[in-house]
């Protein structure tokens, strides 16, 4: 059965963040709730794209859906609660992609709140996680605790298989971390969002605190409150609105594992497939895209994300760190908005990929809030991949500008 | 010493693998169709969905696949800081999980994948013993 073509059916037609992000209690003397920071987040993406909530028609999230249309008032008639962890947003895109170009819906909303910081240690203590499961059930003995502990052993292996050592991957917090000092929303952005920001060198990385040895403190994702809501819609709309479209030329989803127990390759993930997928849609391939938006919840998370998105060859993704193309001012820009290690990670970071993809291929990167020199890219082509799990699922997808 | 660490909640589907470690012995799953063992515990093979599986006796020897050092915890597992954790590849096929006993944490680059490991039982309560891995000699 060969697959319709569903290049271009959509565009993401405005993408918007709630009003307070990172650490709003430091930042403001408030809490935010998750459900604030998905209805300022839709009320802002509205806002920006002149399109009424009313006449949203799909409602895409991670286990809100019915709560949140509710919220709003709405009677969608697509309603969608994916929740296979931070690529979920990716997959929620793929998704409306596909409801829209079977005719279900015009206008789809994906939308991400989420108060990592604010409502932070629900989790974590106590072990046996995840005892409701078999897979669980046979590892929560073992004194793993949270994702650190777990994605620890894929770099050991990736070290074994390939050579590599934490000072290859140490790069790549480093420059994240140079991203970050761009970006004024970010939390490492400087020293007055956090006694840990501003600049960071390898050697920095290497003496940090350890996590779960190899992984130290800055080889870790940050945890802080995100909001964030994409609206996703036809492509008479898109070309009809005051926000510039930002195209999904390809899009694909897939998964390797959910235990990392059975997790066959510890240096792969399924983005090979996924990512396969979406480039075939696109009629593009790796060659093509001019910037990467990778989910960075660990520094072997994006090494081994850049290789599976062949980006990079195989036991090399670190280098386009190391070389400096990954950096500002580089010949392939990723995660300009400082990333998971030092803009913001909720928890589940595949929205905060998609903001800042919509933002650099629709040119509204220096938007006041982003707004500073040398943080736009001129990238007319973005992927944009989220991992969710234990480098458990993901989504890709392949991002275009209207001016390609 | 009492146990003081996390000990799993027994699934209804697991019952010969915890009956068979209260007496020292590692039992696995093993589809009698395609003759392949899994791990963890399924309703289904794996591999080939046949719904015909029987328990067998492992031989408890295998090899590190990979392995981490954890310097964070909670529980009774953050006075053990830092241990190693490691999955181990099964002699009989498949992959288990565990805390490696017979290592030095504070020197994890001493650590090699592929030595072989053998598996001892710790009881953690009266209906619990729980299987870790050791470094065996070569």
């Amino acid at each position: 059965m060969a697959a319709m073509n569903l290049s271009y059916a959509a565009a993401i037609v405005g993408a918007a963040e709630s009003n307070v992000i990172g650490y709003p209690e430091e930042l403001t003397g408030e809490k935010v709730t998750s459900l604030q920071h998905h209805i300022e987040a839709i009320k802002n993406v509205s806002d920006m794209t002149g399109i009424p909530i009313s006449d949203i028609q799909g409602v895409f999230s991670t286990g809100w859906t019915g709560e949140l249309a509710e919220h709003l008032g709405l009677h969608p008639r697509y309603l969608d609660t994916t929740s296979v962890g931070g690529c979920s947003f990716q997959i929620h895109v793929h998704h409306a992609l596909a409801a829209i170009h079977a005719g279900i819906i015009d206008i789809a909303l994906v939308s991400h709140g989420e108060a990592g910081w604010s409502y932070r240690g629900a989790g974590g203590a106590g072990g046996g996680r995840g005892e409701v499961s078999p897979g669980g059930e046979m590892t929560g003995a073992y004194g793993v605790f949270g994702a650190p502990s777990q994605y620890a052993h894929a770099m050991v292996r990736h070290f074994h298989n390939f050579g590599t050592t934490a000072e290859d991957f140490a790069h790549i917090s480093v420059v994240t971390r140079d991203w970050a000092q761009l970006n004024p929303r970010g939390v490492m952005f400087g020293k007055k969002q956090s006694p840990f920001g501003g600049p960071i060198t390898v050697q920095d990385v290497l003496e940090a605190r350890l996590i779960a040895w190899p992984l130290t403190l800055y080889h870790c994702c940050i945890v802080t409150d995100h909001g964030g809501a994409v609206i996703v819609a036809r492509p008479e709309i898109a070309n009809s609105l005051r926000t510039t479209p930002v195209w999904v030329a390809g899009a694909g989803e897939s998964m390797g594992h959910q235990n990392m127990l059975e997790m066959e390759d510890f240096t792969a993930t399924s983005a090979s497939r996924s990512s396969a997928t979406a480039y075939k849609m696109a009629g593009l391939g790796p060659r093509d895209m001019e910037m990467a938006m990778i989910y960075d919840s660990f520094t072997i998370t994006a090494a081994i994300t850049a290789e599976m998105l062949g980006l990079a060859p195989r036991g090399k993704g670190y280098t386009l760190w190391k070389n400096g193309d990954a950096a500002p001012g580089g010949r392939l820009p990723i995660n300009t908005n400082g990333g998971g290690l030092s803009f913001n990670h909720s928890g589940m970071y595949g929205m905060q990929l998609l903001v800042e993809a919509y933002r650099q291929l629709s040119r509204t990167a220096e938007d006041g809030v982003n707004g500073i020199e040398g943080k736009q890219t001129e990238a007319t082509t973005c992927v944009v991949n989220g991992t969710g799990g234990t480098l458990s699922t993901t989504g890709t997808l392949v991002l275009a500008s209207d001016d390609r | 010493m009492a146990y003081n660490k996390s000990i799993p909640r027994q699934g209804q589907h697991t019952k010969p693998f915890w009956e068979g470690a209260k007496q020292g012995k590692l039992m696995l799953p093993r589809c009698t169709s395609c003759n392949r063992v899994h791990w963890y515990p399924r309703l289904i093979c794996p591999f080939c969905h046949s719904t015909d599986l029987e328990w067998i006796e492992g031989s408890g020897e295998g090899r590190i696949h990979t392995y981490a050092v954890q310097h964070r915890a909670f529980g009774g597992w953050s006075e053990e800081v830092p241990y190693v954790t490691a999955f181990i590849d099964l002699k009989e096929g498949d992959r288990m999980m565990t805390v490696l006993r017979g290592v030095d944490a504070t020197k994890p680059e001493k650590i090699k994948i592929g030595a072989p490991v053998k598996v001892e039982f710790e009881e953690a309560n009266e209906d619990t013993s729980i299987p870790f891995w050791r470094v065996a000699e070569e």
